[in-house]
């Protein structure tokens, strides 16, 4: 949508000019808002489980842009005529239940008679404007870390496949219930310089927006990087999202991978996440610091997956 | 002849749960048409991890799957219950599937409705060998665990080869995973599959 002209003025920090995960707008000197919004289709059957899925989804993008959510509205999108009021209530419980989690308050909202259900927040917050993380700024010889196993739009296609066993369902829709803001705090104690979050365009389309126009390279190490055995499983036998499909055809002209790459993994880097963890660059010598504090507060996923290089080239470079 | 399958216009995971059905029902050389490249290569990996050898041919956006060797069922990943346990013996007499969609029989008085589901599944031993499989699914999820008043029958069928399958995602619903003591947690595409399979279904609930 790059063609339109949209309004702004001097106090935008950051708008839709960079493909960041929220917008920010300065208040003052030491207050700037963060505002974002979110919403999609079920990807679980148990509406109470889905709303807090919608949520954490919702609230990830302040956390990742440094930033601590404080006020939330609903937007919903439901068919009242098939569904009837108890599966919303549920739903509506659940995001509630994370917005408690998360100290975000829910000042209102607004639904509309949907044929299929549609359920997000929009987020406002707070963040020091000198304390932004933008998702770019990565610096040569960074650690990358990652947060969350990867993996997740694998297995919903499963789920909607009927093909997920119950104890699937249980671990994944615990993955991505989960907050990100135990992570953002830990890493608020730290020099970090640049963060985003793993969404809809998967671990290599987030990391490309990280690094494209910088002149900077990554190397990942495949091997550390987590993801769920499922997920493998699952991806192995076809059911791979169309959007892992259409995340490798915008991105792959920007990896490198050795010869023989096995697909299957490759297909889980592409992979769309739903409510996935932070991605970040941190200093070398804070990296096992920060993954350990991560790994105490039961983060347990979280791991360096790659160093930055500056090279001159936007690359991404698989290793293993 | 191979056999066709036209997935043109659906989208992942339908393609490929509709060629693994074909699989699972013993299909050889298989024809598979799609219009998308993702659905294309997603089945090609499936067929390729069934032991097919797969040949792709596109023209016009309509991708052709020829898939030539005989499939090899690992079952599904992640899930006990696949759809291998489905047997599809010829030679076995009738297949009833009873699916129980509540803990009570009919509506008007619960208590009453409670008794009679008690009586219809200890009657249920009449059919004898028939009785291929149980499913409970929404609230006849609560007949699989601990306190079940029948859980002794329902132990009983199980040991005589009746296979009891409990609905995974009521069961996560009522937070009775932890409870339920006969049979194994199913998904849906169990459920789907033993209907079709089945000779007669009887529903009730």
């Amino acid at each position: 949508m790059r063609e339109l002209d949209f309004p702004t003025d001097e106090n935008v920090l950051v708008g839709t000019a960079t493909a960041d995960d929220a917008g920010v707008y300065k208040i003052s000197d030491d207050l700037a808002l963060i505002q974002t919004v979110d919403f999609f289709t079920p990807v679980v059957d148990d509406p109470y489980t889905f709303g807090q899925i919608a949520v954490a989804n919702s609230l990830s993008d302040v956390y990742a842009m440094g930033g601590v959510p404080k006020t939330a509205m609903n937007i919903v999108g439901y068919p009242m005529a098939t569904m009837g009021r108890g599966p919303l209530r549920e739903m509506l419980a659940g995001g509630a239940a994370k917005l408690r989690e998360a100290s975000t308050v829910l000042l209102g909202g607004h639904s509309v008679e949907d044929a299929e259900l549609k359920y997000g927040v929009s987020v406002t917050g707070f963040v020091h404007p000198e304390r932004i993380l933008c998702n770019q700024g990565l610096h040569g010889d960074d650690c990358l870390v990652l947060t969350k196993a990867l993996g997740t739009g694998i297995v919903n296609t499963a789920i909607k496949g009927g093909l997920a066993s119950a104890e699937t369902i249980a671990e994944v829709s615990e993955l991505m219930a989960a907050l990100n803001r135990i992570a953002a705090q830990i890493i608020q104690q730290y020099e970090i310089s640049a963060c985003t979050d793993v969404t809809g365009f998967g671990l290599i389309g987030h990391l490309a927006e990280m690094i494209a126009g910088t002149g900077t390279g990554v190397k990942l190490v495949v091997e550390d990087i987590p993801f769920l055995r499922e997920a493998y499983d699952f991806a192995a036998m076809g059911l791979v999202p169309v959007g892992a499909h259409n995340n490798r055809r915008f991105r792959e002209n920007m990896v490198l991978a050795p010869q023989g790459f096995d697909p299957v993994l490759r297909d889980i880097l592409y992979d769309p996440q739903t409510s996935g963890g932070l991605l970040f660059g941190c200093r070398q010598e804070d990296a096992e610091q920060i993954v350990m504090q991560l790994h105490n507060e039961g983060i347990s996923h979280a791991a360096v997956i790659g160093t930055v290089v500056k090279t001159g080239k936007d690359e991404i470079q698989l290793i293993g | 002849m191979a056999k066709t399958i036209d997935a043109c216009g659906l989208t992942c995971p339908a393609p490929v749960l509709l060629v693994k059905d074909a699989v699972e029902k013993g299909s050889g050389d298989l024809s598979v048409l799609v219009d998308n490249q993702a659905s294309c290569e997603n089945v090609e990996r499936f067929l390729a991890s069934r032991g097919y050898t797969v040949a792709v041919e596109e023209k016009d956006g309509v991708y052709t799957l020829n898939a030539e060797g005989k499939g090899v069922d690992e079952g599904v990943p992640g899930s006990e219950k696949s759809a291998k346990n489905i047997s599809l013996d010829p030679n076995e007499s009738q297949k009833v599937v009873v699916l129980i969609m509540a803990d009570k029989m009919g509506h008007g008085d619960d208590e009453l409705g409670a008794k009679l589901m008690v009586n219809y599944i200890k009657t249920l031993k009449e059919l004898g060998p028939d009785l291929w499989q149980l499913i409970f699914v929404n609230s006849g999820v609560k007949l699989t665990i601990a306190s079940s008043p029948v859980l002794d029958e329902l132990k009983g069928y199980s040991d005589n080869g009746t296979i009891v399958l409990a609905c995974g995602t009521c069961l996560e619903h009522f937070k009775l995973m932890e409870q339920k003591a006969v049979g194994s947690a199913t998904n849906m595409l169990d459920i789907v599959m033993a209907t079709q399979a089945a000779d007669k279904v009887i529903t009730l609930g």
